[in-house]
């Protein structure tokens, strides 16, 4: 299993300001890697963060590494079928399974069913997050989907066009009206939305994929602009194609090459020769920039753009 | 200012279940808090048993939560991994609910109390102001405690008290604050401290400074027992152990105990403030002419003292001592008698200084530099036997009885420091201070007769001290300066290469002029140290000179001292990674010195924070030459080694973690505008910072009666090489930078800082903030502009010179190089520029023979 990076630099008390109150039982300072499986950082230690998409793939690397340098987790996914996707989503157990493989790593975790298409879903979700762990540090907007594709731009239907762009695009910019705020509010936060490649270089046959991807870049962008003064820092992680990692049940490759109609093996194959670097990317290489996006490490980062595609966008 | 949260941790039975805990906490908070969002019961399973590690970390972390927003009490259900235990986690607001309303809501949670037993509050009550003994005690302690760390005679500490007249089954009272207001000035005593009364809050009033934190017991970590919140960035931590110790002391002490007796450090922590001491082994205590006879004894042809291009070996000068010597004792100096040394720079001020101690009287430097009536005054204070002024009047006398040597611990010398006020007072330094001093630093500066030292101060300012004697008392070779080259930083560079010196001593401001000539002056490779002192040092400009003198083969050490305590205390070296920092740290004492840092009632100050710095051992000067009161004062017995005598420094200081002491300046400098400490210091700090200054000075005046609006700041800078001479920007980057009440009212762009006689910034000499001098006789500036190509009069050409260094409009012939602020520098670059403009060369010297305008090009165009 990939992902996580190991034990990084120990990064200060890293709680969410210093905690002044403590008339109560327990230590008074803050920060430390509190409850934490051994190996872990704590670069997050005593954040919160919430990722949608979380069942399962990128969600769940990402989640796996936030909980082991010391995140708490709201886990969020539509784990369910969504009609006009030709292939399942992530289900009510990939999302429990990541539950526990967090807590395990030493999380406080809540885990919620939520369609990204759903406002009043995302914002109960945050609500909640908020009321069980009192502040929300981190969103990673990572839910998405890869088809229905693979059709010149005339043959997708309005439906089809509607489905991508109503889950890739607007699906984050609900997360973000619906945690944004509160973050401004609170003068601190971090976001950061998995584009793609896609959102940077056109793909043959996928023109609501990258159409979508490209919108989540300016999104990314605009919203950087909004939130700067409170801030708050949005960020797009834009990795070419993942590996599908079996710990992680990812199936997105699987997926794009099943709309091309061509052997997954084949399509691997084609995509790794096509990678300067002659690999694909895992998992964990996505996670291990969406934990420096997260941490404060990254605390003048904001509007930018982290490819994480093996060189495949430079050439 | 109410705990931002309260947290409670209760072990529920094992037959707890989590519906009817929730329908229990439902109940209660629709009974307690009607219309209000109901908590919800969170659950969490923990994968790990209820008694590892990994599971109390979990409760603590729970704990440690805030709570959002808007919501009032969080409830969390911890079950554990295989096992039937399940704890609650109860968190609130610190707004919201007390931790005595956490506790009933786990009872009713539990069962064991019905909801409607408890009355709950629909808003703050006023608080009860009334003290617990306990509460009192500790108030008072961490007032006495923290009194001690900042040195303020008044303390307030914010006292968590119940809401007055609070029913027992209270829900969402508030908890209130009362002020406890601790005077500590002197005087006051154990019963005036507990028998203050806490105040309400006024509105509006500015937060108290100090809030008291209960801790629960058996809680783990800091958590432990009373701490202290520091609000203020300047707050220091103050240890939870030294509280409890002073409130000890509180419950111990008879009523009238005077809380200057408190003491927060105990007998250890004490001694650790004591022992700033670096280890040595004491040598037998030996006279400076002792040491030298050995040096004569050992290599008597080696080279002793060059002064221009005469060099005299060990026994030439000794010879020549002993002549003069014999002359003194021919004059009637007896051993003990004072004798005024007014001799211009040379082998003979050397020889003469040899030939008093030979005599075993004690010489008092006169600078001839300095005006013959102040020079007189010195020497009539000090009632001298006789001045010698002329050393051929002491040659060709028959020899002097051969006498015994006094003792070791016989006066020496006598300096006079000259005190911002007052008449200058005549340090008496015996012998052994100065062999001591020699012995402390010999081994770690290396200190060999292959060394060349420079003598570039004057022999009344006792750097000179350490100049002369750390060569001649090591074999080395002392090079003398003479009062001219050492006013040219590029003659003084050049002497330095032609002499090869390897050990130069300077002060910080005379260093950064020679480093600005060495940037052109090409390398000193016999370089090997720096000895910077007599001003505090501010490390950043070393930068430049470290590019060009990497430190592993020229080191720089910055060393403090004082008349008082011979020559200096203690040594820092200082290394890219201290100028970087700019540190201000001075180091550690020197073998045989010692440091102290004391509050004004002679204890030790809890560790890092400021206090006065004490000095004791091996460099105590004996005291003032005829002047009792003011010895008594400064030279105060030491409590805790009653054979030692403490010099009292009047300079701020504070030990810092890494175990060397931080130089915070003059105590009398301290000034405060509404109750903010200026710091002169940090202010130039700030300016020097600037890549377009190369050197500030800051200027505090005013406010002398306690009249903070008088109080005015003014900085002075020289621009760095190629930079602007823009002082809007540089006071536009340091307001950026320092806080308000900080930023100087002006910056005036100098040429050069103005410097005594001695090398050290001269305030005195500082012009008029941000005004350009006018001269007296306001004269045409020049004749009409000379057609392009005609060659301008010489006298036209040195006048514009002066307009340019000076910076005035208007010139005239009668116009005084002194009277318009003139110093050494101003001269060096007006013989630059003359240079430049095709004039004759300008020496400084004619420059101060014919010190006006029009003299001076008189004498230019005689050719002198």
């Amino acid at each position: 299993m990939t992902g996580g990076g190991g034990p990084g630099p120990v990064n200060g008390g890293g709680g969410p300001g210093p905690v002044t109150g403590g008339g109560g039982p327990g230590p008074v300072t803050g920060g430390g890697g509190a409850g934490r499986a051994a190996g872990g950082g704590a670069r997050l230690a005593g954040r919160t963060a919430l990722i949608t998409g979380a069942a399962r793939g990128l969600g769940r690397a990402c989640a796996l590494a936030l909980a082991r340098e010391g995140a708490d987790l709201v886990l969020l996914d539509v784990a369910g079928e969504l009609p006009g996707v030709p292939y399942p989503l992530g289900s009510a157990s990939q999302l429990a399974h990541t539950g526990r493989l967090c807590r395990e790593a030493g999380s406080a975790v809540l885990t919620r069913q939520a369609d990204v298409r759903d406002l009043a879903a995302l914002e109960s979700a945050a609500e909640a997050a908020e009321e069980r762990f009192g502040r929300i540090d981190v969103l990673v907007n990572n839910a998405g989907i890869a088809a229905p594709s693979g059709r010149p731009a005339h043959e997708i239907t309005e439906a089809e066009w509607q489905l991508m762009i109503d889950v890739d695009l607007g699906g984050a910019w609900r997360a973000i009206r619906a945690v944004g705020g509160r973050m401004a509010a609170q003068g601190s936060g971090s976001i950061v939305n998995i584009a793609s490649t896609a959102g940077l270089v056109g793909y043959r046959h996928f023109a609501g994929y990258v159409a979508a991807k490209h919108g989540l870049v300016g999104l990314t962008k605009a919203v950087a602009l909004d939130y700067a003064p409170r801030k708050v820092r949005v960020n797009a992680v834009c990795p070419g194609s993942v590996r599908d990692d079996e710990a992680m049940e990812g199936r997105m490759l699987a997926e794009i090459a099943r709309s091309l109609e061509v052997p997954v093996a084949e399509h691997e194959a084609a995509f790794v020769r096509d990678q300067p670097m002659n690999a694909l990317v895992e998992p964990g290489d996505v996670a291990d920039a969406v934990l420096w996006l997260a941490s404060d490490e990254s605390r003048r980062v904001t509007g930018s753009v982290v490819t994480v595609d093996g060189g495949f966008t430079t050439r | 200012m109410p705990p931002a949260h309260h947290a409670l941790i209760v072990r529920l039975p094992p037959d707890a279940a989590d519906a009817a805990l929730a329908d229990a906490l439902t109940t209660a908070a629709e009974l307690w808090w009607p219309g209000e969002r109901r908590p919800r019961l969170w659950t969490e399973t923990v994968p790990a048993p209820a008694g590892s590690g990994t599971a109390a970390r979990r409760r603590a972390a729970e704990a440690r939560r805030p709570v959002a927003p808007g919501h009032r009490l969080r409830a969390v259900l911890l079950r554990y991994a295989g096992e039937h235990l399940a704890d609650l986690v109860l968190t609130a607001g610190g707004a919201a609910l007390d931790a005595r309303s956490l506790r009933l809501v786990a009872r009713v949670l539990r069962g064991d109390l019905a909801p409607d037993a408890v009355t709950p509050l629909d808003g703050p009550l006023p608080p009860d102001l009334r003290m617990d003994g306990e509460t009192r005690g500790l108030a008072s302690a961490l007032a006495v405690t923290v009194g001690r760390y900042e040195g303020a005679a008044s303390v307030r500490v914010a006292v968590p008290v119940p809401a007055r007249d609070r029913p027992p089954y209270a829900l969402g009272a508030l908890d209130g604050y009362a002020v406890f207001t601790a005077d500590l000035s002197p005087g006051r005593t154990v019963a005036d401290l507990l028998a203050t009364e806490p105040s309400a809050p006024a509105e509006g009033d500015d937060p108290p400074v100090l809030t008291l934190v209960a801790g629960e017991p058996g809680g783990d970590g800091d958590g432990d027992g009373p701490a202290m919140l520091p609000t203020g960035p300047d707050a220091l931590p103050v240890p939870a152990h030294q509280v409890r110790f002073v409130q000890e002391q509180l419950a111990g002490s008879a009523p009238n105990t005077p809380l200057s007796q408190l003491n927060p450090l105990s007998r250890e922590e004490s001694a650790e403030q004591l022992a700033f001491r670096t280890p040595h082994k004491a040598a037998a205590p030996l006279r400076i002419d002792e040491v030298f006879a050995a040096q004569v004894a050992a290599r008597p042809d080696a080279p002793a003292l060059t002064a221009g291009s005469a060099t005299l070996s060990y026994a030439e000068l000794d010879d020549r001592a002993e002549e003069l010597a014999d002359g003194l004792y021919a004059h009637g100096v007896r051993p003990g008698d004072l004798v005024g040394l007014c001799l211009p720079r040379g082998a003979d001020l050397v020889a003469a200084m040899l030939a008093a101690l030979k005599a075993d009287a004690v010489y008092v430097p006169l600078d001839p530099e300095h005006p013959a009536d102040r020079r007189e005054r010195t020497a009539r204070d000090a009632k001298v036997r006789l001045t010698v002024d002329d050393p051929a009047a002491l040659t060709g006398h028959p020899r002097r009885p051969a006498a015994a040597r006094g003792p070791a611990a016989g006066p020496a010398y006598v300096i006079h420091t000259s005190g911002s006020t007052g008449r200058p007072k005549g340090v008496l330094v015996p012998h052994a201070n100065v062999t001591a001093l020699v012995d402390a630093v010999r081994d770690d500066f290396a200190l060999s007769p292959d060394d060349a030292w420079t003598c570039f101060h004057s022999a009344a300012f006792d750097f000179s001290v350490w100049e002369i004697w750390g060569a001649l008392l090591t074999g080395g070779r002392l090079v003398v300066v003479d009062h001219w080259t050492s006013r040219q930083p590029e003659d003084f560079h050049a002497l330095l290469v032609r002499e090869r010196v390897s050990v130069l001593s300077q002060t910080p401001s005379a260093f950064t002029q020679l480093a600005a000539a060495d940037r052109t002056g090409g390398g000193l490779p016999a370089l090997r140290l720096v000895v910077l002192g007599g001003e505090p040092l501010d490390a950043r400009p070393l930068l430049g000179w470290f590019d060009r003198h990497p430190e592993d083969r020229c080191r720089l050490v910055n060393m403090y001292g004082i008349t008082e305590t011979t020559v200096h205390v203690t040594a820092a070296t200082v290394t890219r990674r201290e100028a970087l920092a700019g540190s201000r740290s001075v180091g550690r004492p020197l073998p045989g010195w010692s440091v102290r840092v004391l509050d004004p009632h002679g204890r030790p100050v809890p560790p890092g924070a400021p206090g006065e710095i004490h000095v004791g051992g091996a460099g105590v000067a004996l005291g003032y030459l005829h002047r009792p009161a003011p010895t008594a004062e400064r030279f105060v017995p030491d409590v805790v080694d009653p054979a030692g005598r403490l010099y009292r420094s009047g300079d701020l200081g504070r030990l810092l973690p890494d175990g060397t002491l931080e130089h915070l300046g003059r105590i009398d400098d301290q000034v405060k505008v509404r109750g903010f400490r200026i710091e002169p210091g940090e202010i130039r700090h700030v300016l020097l910072e600037d890549p377009a200054v190369s050197a500030a000075a800051v200027t505090v005046t005013g406010g002398a009666g306690g009249d903070a609006a008088a109080v005015r700041i003014d900085a002075y800078v020289v621009p760095a090489p190629g930079a602007g001479e823009d002082p809007g920007s540089v006071r536009d980057r340091a307001a950026r930078l320092l806080p308000p009440h900080m930023v100087p009212a002006t910056v005036t762009v100098l040429p050069a800082l103005p410097l005594t006689a001695n090398g050290k910034l001269d305030p005195a000499r500082l012009p008029a903030p941000g005004t350009r001098r006018t001269p007296a006789p306001a004269v045409p500036a020049a004749p009409a502009a000379p057609a392009a190509d005609a060659p301008e009069a010489p006298a036209a050409v040195l006048a514009g010179i002066w307009r340019d260094v000076f910076g005035v409009e208007e010139i005239g012939p009668d116009d005084d190089f002194w009277d318009l602020g003139g110093n050494s520098l101003y001269a060096i670059r007006i013989g630059t520029l003359a240079r430049e403009r095709g004039l004759p060369n300008v020496a400084l010297r004619q420059l101060y023979l014919t010190p006006t305008l029009g003299a001076l090009s008189e004498a230019l165009a005689r050719g002198v």
